[in-house]
């Protein structure tokens, strides 16, 4: 074979192969990000704001509520167990005896998020309404998300599980990455997410969600009004779970 | 000087043992991924916390050695180093032979194989440096393959043209791997520097591996090579060492010297076997004991010193790359300010990794389907020359010339 013929059928390819990859992504991508476009767009940035002044010691409803919700399922193995949202025990470093303090962690849901910056087939996005989702049937499962997550709330399913508590909601299979999703599903049909429902009715209504832009929302007179934190807000990811009394 | 290359016949025993070796351990490791995959990836032993582990430790490894090969190539086909034309072949087909081990350490190290080989073109994110890699390792193969036509077909211009682009692009190959750490990721990997000190180490580890391949082909095949060639290979590797050496000490001296990141250097430097490895594995073994052997006069005009320290240095950028990979997974973040998480679900603190044998098995069927491809390679194509020498310059005759009277020259 001439080498001109060479360079003509694999630059042939090359564009072709393009050319295909791209049509099939305008099909298929692009579509669903215009429904998400038409449907949920109306300009609201979803936020949380947790008060950990009124936060119950020992109380765990949001996180069982959570789990349930969304068949995040515990083998009781610290090193695989995913937690969408969970309770820790914190201690400051330079004077244990100011005391011990609970703390609820999950996903930021950053304006700026680096999981989905680092995601090589963009299953890890942020919604238009500010909740970063990931889509498990596009995720590989590399788990370059999970490292760049600063807030380690970033989970792998290391192993599948049987247990379906909630058959609403899908269960994922092993392989794929997952996090909080601020219950997206339950905000698409106007309906709290799990973690605040049951904060309401089992504690003490500690956990608020709702639009960050929209000034008359609870959420927003609480950012306005109360002292609020945001965790490592030094690295300008832009977090939107905001504590008060942290 | 006109060098003739030819494949081995490949019939010998030795041969077929080393090929049914490999052929093997790539079957063995084709099982264990299946196993992996059936299972769930916990069964490698790796964590959330520490969700990379060998697999990730080997392919980063792998493509320094191919971006280290594809370099030592360019001695011929860039800088036009003739003597060292007898190696070019091996040295690209070597390079794409570990570029394609990187990828397959890097493809069953995912938890969705199957989504591989489509996903990630179809939906190609250009800010995520797991979406600008592949495209540098997939250009990477296809320019070791044009360059391989161009030698095996002995094309001057051409060579010398798709060389310097193999060049540049094994530069971009390494950097570009160096980023995915350095570009931010955790504490420990966070570095501007890492690219630059991953092509360094890449040049290193790919050069002394060159040496042992060289060393060893040539000796377990009867051919000659001179020992001036390989001599000169331990300088050019004493000097990347150098250059290793400078770029990890810049690195910790700053971690140790910036206030906040000082707590994450003392776990690099002294924070559990990682730092045994860094210690020992990589600066005593594989830098300091090795660069001792090629700088001294006496041992670095020796082979048997040369082979020596290169295979030090081998194993010394093997822990480099675990030192890289691993502890800035262990370290443990700080996730809220000043505070220390005592209590929860997930461990928080600092995480625990070891290697597990099914990870090993998975790591060997890589290396067997290269080593298989190796062996194929030498017997069907002619990457080997007959013998590789040191030609001397010609030099034009000194002539006895006598004028004539009126001044022209007359000869002898």
């Amino acid at each position: 074979m001439e080498r001109r013929d060479f360079i003509k059928i694999a630059g042939g390819t090359f564009l072709a192969g393009s050319a295909c990859a791209y049509a099939f992504r305008f099909l298929t991508a692009s579509n669903i990000d215009g429904l998400i476009v038409e449907n949920l767009t109306t300009g609201r940035k979803y936020g949380m704001v947790i008060d950990l002044t009124k936060c119950i010691p020992g109380c765990t409803a949001c996180v069982e509520a959570c789990h349930n919700e969304n068949n995040v399922i515990h083998s009781g193995d610290k090193r695989w167990d995913i937690h969408w949202l969970r309770k820790v025990t914190i201690e400051n470093k330079l004077s244990p005896e100011v005391g011990k303090k609970e703390v609820l962690l999950l996903c930021n849901h950053c304006d700026k998020p680096p999981c989905a910056q680092v995601c090589p087939v963009q299953a890890t996005y942020k919604r238009h309404d500010g909740i970063v989702i990931v889509d498990h049937h596009r995720c590989i499962g590399c788990r370059y998300c999970v490292i760049a997550c600063p807030y380690n709330a970033r989970m792998f399913n290391f192993k599948s599980e049987e247990e379906w508590h909630n058959k609403d909601h899908p269960k994922r299979s092993h392989g794929v990455a997952e996090a909080c999703t601020l219950c997206a599903h339950r905000l698409d049909k106007d309906q709290p997410p799990a973690c605040v429902e049951a904060c309401r009715n089992v504690g003490t209504g500690a956990i608020v969600v709702g639009d960050l832009n929209d000034p008359r929302s609870e959420i927003s007179k609480l950012v306005e009004s109360r002292a609020v934190k945001r965790l490592k807000e030094d690295l300008g990811t832009d977090p939107k779970v905001h504590y008060i009394g942290l | 000087m006109d060098i003739k290359f030819e494949s081995i016949e490949g019939n010998s025993i030795p041969y077929m043992v080393m090929m049914s070796a490999f052929a093997l351990m790539a079957v063995v490791g084709l099982i264990t991924t299946f196993f992996i995959i059936e299972k769930g990836l916990w069964v490698t032993g790796m964590t959330n916390r520490v969700p990379w582990g060998l697999q990730i430790v080997m392919a980063v490894y792998y493509i320094g050695l191919s971006a280290g090969s594809l370099v030592i190539s360019g001695l011929y086909g860039v800088f036009g180093k003739q003597e060292y034309k007898p190696f070019a072949r091996i040295a690209v087909y070597l390079a794409m032979l570990f570029l394609i081990a990187g990828l397959l350490s890097i493809l069953t190290d995912q938890g969705r194989m199957d989504r591989v080989f489509v996903e990630p073109f179809v939906y190609f994110n250009l800010r995520s440096m797991f979406s600008i890699n592949p495209i540098l390792y997939i250009g990477h193969i296809l320019i070791c393959v044009i360059y391989l036509w161009a030698l095996f077909t002995e094309k001057r211009k051409l060579t010398t043209i798709v060389a310097t682009t193999a060049f540049g692009w094994a530069f971009c190959v390494h950097s570009g791997t160096g980023a995915i750490f350095g570009f931010g990721a955790r504490v420990l990997y966070e570095s501007p520097l890492l690219p630059a000190s991953f092509v360094a180490a890449a040049m290193a580890s790919g050069t002394a591996l060159m040496i042992l391949m060289i060393v060893g082909l040539f000796k377990v095949t009867n051919r000659h090579v001179d020992d001036g060639l390989i001599i000169w290979l331990g300088r050019f590797l004493a000097v990347c060492l150098l250059v290793v050496v400078y770029f990890l000490m810049v690195e910790n001296l700053y971690r140790a010297y910036v206030v906040e990141l000082r707590s994450a250097a003392m776990y690099y430097l002294f924070g559990g076997i990682h730092s045994i490895l860094f210690w020992f594995g990589l600066l005593l073994v594989g830098c300091f004991i090795p660069m001792f052997l090629l700088f001294r006069r006496k041992t670095g005009k020796q082979i048997r010193w040369i082979v020596l320290a290169s295979a030090l240095v081998v194993f010394g950028v093997l822990c480099e790359r675990y030192v890289i990979v691993i502890p800035g997974l262990t370290h443990a973040p700080e996730i809220i300010a000043g505070m220390e998480i005592v209590q929860s679900p997930i461990d928080e603190g600092v995480a625990n990794y070891s290697i597990s044998i099914l990870e090993i098995l998975q790591a060997l069927g890589v290396l067997g389907v290269i080593g298989f491809l190796f062996g194929f390679g030498l017997k069907y194509l002619k990457l080997l020359p007959d013998e590789a020498r040191i030609y001397e310059r010609a030099v034009p005759a000194v002539a006895n010339i006598r004028k004539d009277e009126s001044g022209v020259a007359v000869g002898k």
